[in-house]
């Protein structure tokens, strides 16, 4: 069976073990499986290599607050989930790893004034100086709007 | 520090191929402040004694412990792909 086998649970102590069979779950998998439960439960994980089986990841859950029967096994029923979960998400990671890395490439070389093209650059070039203002945009207000000494100080009828 | 009273060593194992020595190690550093530890071979595990454990502090100690050489050990896993 590819669920996780409940070994035992103890609603007294809010606790439970889940049995996973090794050969269906990478340790990744179980890693992302487990992250997810860490704050809501104690996580322990252990491996139990029984002689002449594949061997079986056993995860020991223990709840951060009370738990009840039904919660434990709500809580086992999540845990299968998050682990298929986990497991599609990295066979999506690895069928796409190619284009991830030319995606993340291409961001990283733009980030970092990869080349642009020369019809660009070239259009940009208007052999203007940083400290050139040919619109007079750095002229203070004051500057440009201040009235001359000898003007009438404007019509008061 | 934080108070303690002396109690029985709690010893927990942690499998070899499941959690990283120096991410146990990590995470006693971190919890050093709420008990001693000795972290030693054991088979297929590393046996972690841990004593003269807070009484003080709230929440499980060794059970939060048992989580963040869980996370330390995720992280260095990832660090190394």
């Amino acid at each position: 069976m590819s669920l996780p086998h409940i070994e035992n649970l103890d609603a007294a102590a809010s606790r439970m073990t889940l049995a996973l069979d090794i050969g269906l779950y990478p340790t990744d998998v179980l890693y992302g499986a487990a992250y997810i439960f860490i704050d809501r439960a104690y996580v322990l994980l252990d491996k139990d290599e029984g002689e002449g089986r594949s061997g079986r990841y056993l995860v020991h859950l223990r709840g951060k607050t009370a738990l009840s029967e039904d919660q434990l096994r709500a809580l086992s029923g999540e845990f299968a989930n998050e682990l298929l979960s986990q497991a599609l998400r990295r066979k999506v990671v690895k069928a796409n790893q190619k284009i991830i890395e030319e995606i993340a490439t291409q961001a990283i070389s733009g980030a970092a004034g990869g080349s642009l093209p020369n019809d660009f650059l070239a259009a940009d070039d208007d052999g203007l100086d940083f400290l050139d203002d040919p619109l007079g945009i750095a002229v203070p207000w004051e500057e440009k709007f201040k009235k001359k000494k000898d003007e009438p100080a404007g019509d008061k009828a | 520090m934080s108070e303690t009273t002396p109690t029985a060593p709690v010893v927990i194992k942690l499998h070899r191929a499941l959690y990283m020595q120096q991410a146990i190690k990590d995470a006693a550093e971190t919890f050093a402040d709420f008990a001693s530890f000795s972290i030693k071979r054991d088979g297929g595990h590393y046996a972690v004694a841990m004593t003269d454990i807070s009484t003080e502090s709230d929440g499980d100690v060794v059970a939060e412990f048992c989580n963040f050489a869980l996370f330390n050990t995720m992280q260095r896993k990832r660090k190394r792909l």
